[in-house]
């Protein structure tokens, strides 16, 4: 649902300009050092990106999923890593708070979330506790108007610079499953909360990625997530569903970019006197890009409007991102083929969207998880 | 004190420009629309002074257009103009330098503007006249090209660009208007949140017909791409051949060499 066209078309306008001047100019120096230079990112906050899907009442931007993967399509058209700075406090980081927070909770970070004052962090995954995370390990136990959590979360985006957590923890060992979890909002600096070492990833240089350990980390009752026990996993459930429909708009927007330098290769590019983009075999490469990302940007943009209908997207999401996240790693995969040997060389960025954009198959359910949501809600409408 | 930034909507200078079937102008279908690139640098020119001057200071942004203007009103808007003025014309890219130039000064009149900005000239049109022709046609003192502005109680001083990298500082004193050049600041982004706030801020719209009196003074009569030229020649052979050709060529087909 677009509420006005004619400011988001400004908005779209924006963000086109800053991501060609001031993100891809400063793409393969980010990857290089593993960092995004500090000016940047104070950049993007002024810019107001970090507050995109938070709502006006709280000092964001308020828009519709429709308006916020219009902005999401055009932004990741630069490197993942500049999205996945903001991407836990649009998405992952903040949505819990905003979905099932209390009106205190709300008011004490979403407007820092929304500033980019503070980065929100998602800890959902263990070490052994991945695409099946309803059996999730890391305890909760009261203790008078305290909980005292103990447990590892692995492979948590931004936990080096987040300033809160959304902790997922079971609070009644007797339900082994989803209805044991609350969610928790953990602060940095609480005694007990420590990180581990960054991780060396394949791709997403710059992005931060690392354990999160809880040894006897006390938290008041008050940060249970909407202050209500038992009901964390299904606001996880909530939140993926919101987020994956944004993690297929990151896939569409980065597979546009890779589209766009294969097609800029091929047209320059000669062999046997005349631009490869010429040839039937290259030619067959690009239409078959084209289409499946115009098949996927289609579909993402039908889920959000769905969604901004307030209508169940459980399905449709999995249906964008298990096709979105497959279809920008086989457009990655052709780009390379196009580039030829120079694919394979690092002065490409061709070569560094192939290792990042691998990660979409993974994270926030890996293809084969949203396979199955897909299939088991279909099985369940029929019986 | 009260501003005026007049600003143009033209394409984006990446698009592929084809030939309408009018033959006079390009064809407007699928084209991405932005702000003139020198009318940012003229907004952003009058926004610094509206923040310099502070309370009692209004800045108003006109463009003239149809419907998509607004988005360009909007960016201005967003970067820290006050109020808009839409000079709603469908017709607007059909009509001359001085037309154009006559309806901003209709407008602006009556209004008291103490000083006006706008761009050195459009993207598309290119003509550089407009800003000139709003001034003489209100009698306000002009200066152009400016990379450089200062004002201080009633007076602009302007550092112009001339030839050849030469600079000139003029100074005016109001009202006047200035014609802005790149170089002159760095346009701000206008920000997501400003481009919220921007919504709820007033967008007067006016029919052209009530502000255009004057006939054109100059038809357009042709637009068409630049003719294909042909391809460079290349020499091949021994370097003592290869310069035999080419002064040749050069005797030949050019005035390098007689």
């Amino acid at each position: 649902m677009i509420k006005d066209e004619s400011t988001l078309n400004v908005m779209i306008e924006t963000v086109q300009k800053f991501v060609k001047e001031r993100l891809i100019p400063f793409e393969e120096q980010c990857s290089e050092n593993d960092e995004i230079p500090h000016e940047i990112i104070d950049e993007m906050r002024e810019l107001g990106l970090f507050g995109l899907s938070i709502p006006e009442e709280y000092d964001g931007l308020g828009l519709t999923l429709e308006e916020e993967i219009s902005v999401v399509l055009e932004l990741c058209q630069a490197s993942p890593i500049f999205r996945s700075v903001i991407g836990t406090n649009v998405g992952i980081g903040a949505l819990g708070i905003v979905i099932d927070g209390t009106e205190e909770q709300k008011k004490k970070y979403l407007p820092k979330l929304a500033a980019g004052e503070i980065i929100g962090s998602f800890a959902l995954t263990e070490p052994d506790a991945g695409s099946d995370a309803a059996s999730l390990r890391t305890s909760a136990v009261k203790d008078g108007d305290h909980y005292v959590l103990n447990g590892t979360k692995r492979f948590i985006t931004n936990a080096p610079e987040a300033s809160v957590f959304t902790v997922f923890a079971r609070t009644n060992p007797e339900i082994k499953g989803a209805g044991g979890i609350s969610a928790f909002l953990v602060e940095k600096g609480t005694p007990g909360l420590s990180l581990g070492k960054n991780e060396k990833k394949m791709g997403q240089w710059g992005g931060h990625v690392c354990d999160v350990i809880l040894d006897n980390c006390r938290v008041p009752a008050s940060a249970i997530i909407g202050e209500k026990e038992g009901v964390g996993f299904k606001t996880a459930m909530r939140v993926l569903d919101k987020s994956r429909t944004h993690i297929a708009a990151v896939c569409v927007g980065a597979a546009t970019r890779i589209l766009d330098e294969a097609l800029k290769y091929a047209v320059e590019r000669k062999q046997f006197n005349k631009p490869i983009a010429e040839f039937q075999l290259i030619q067959a490469m690009l239409a078959d890009s084209k289409s499946e990302i115009y098949a996927a940007r289609s579909m993402v943009l039908e889920t959000a409007r769905k969604y901004d209908l307030k209508k169940n997207i459980s399905t449709e999401s999995s249906c964008s991102k298990l096709f979105a996240s497959e279809m920008v790693c086989r457009v990655a995969d052709r780009a390379v083929q196009i580039l030829g040997g120079s694919g394979y060389i690092r002065d490409y960025a061709v070569e560094r969207f192939y290792r990042d954009v691998r990660l979409f198959r993974l994270y926030e359910g890996t293809s084969q998880i949203q396979q199955l949501i897909i299939a088991r809600n279909m099985i369940k409408e029929v019986s | 004190m009260k501003i005026l930034v007049c600003i143009k909507q033209v394409p984006d200078m990446e698009s592929r420009f084809k030939p309408a079937a009018s033959g006079v102008w390009y064809d407007e279908s699928d084209l991405a629309w932005r702000m003139n690139e020198y009318d940012e640098y003229a907004v952003e020119q009058a926004v610094q002074l509206r923040e310099q001057l502070g309370e009692g200071c209004e800045l108003t942004v006109l463009s003239i257009g149809p419907d998509r203007v607004g988005e360009a009103i909007k960016k201005a808007l967003a970067m820290g103009c006050d109020r808009g003025v839409h000079v709603q014309d469908d017709a607007a890219a059909t009509k001359d330098p001085w037309q154009i130039a006559a309806i901003i000064a209709a407008y602006a009149k009556d209004q008291g503007y103490d000083l006006i900005f706008t761009g050195m000239q459009s993207q598309d049109r290119g003509s550089a006249q407009v800003g000139v022709t709003v001034a003489e046609d209100l009698g306000y003192a002009c200066a152009t090209t400016l990379v450089g502005f200062a004002y201080d109680n009633g007076t602009v001083t302007a550092k112009r660009e001339l030839e050849g990298g030469i600079k000139g500082v003029v100074k005016l004193t109001t009202p006047a208007l200035v014609t802005c050049q790149l170089g002159l600041n760095v346009p701000r982004y206008p920000t997501l949140p400003n481009i919220m706030k921007a919504k709820k801020k007033e967008i007067q719209s006016i029919p052209v017909s009530e502000l255009l009196k004057e006939e054109p003074l100059a038809a357009t009569v042709s637009f068409h791409p630049p003719a294909k030229k042909g391809g460079g020649i290349v020499l091949e052979g021994e370097v003592g051949a290869l310069v035999d050709q080419l002064m040749g060529i050069l005797k030949e087909k050019t005035t390098v060499l007689r």
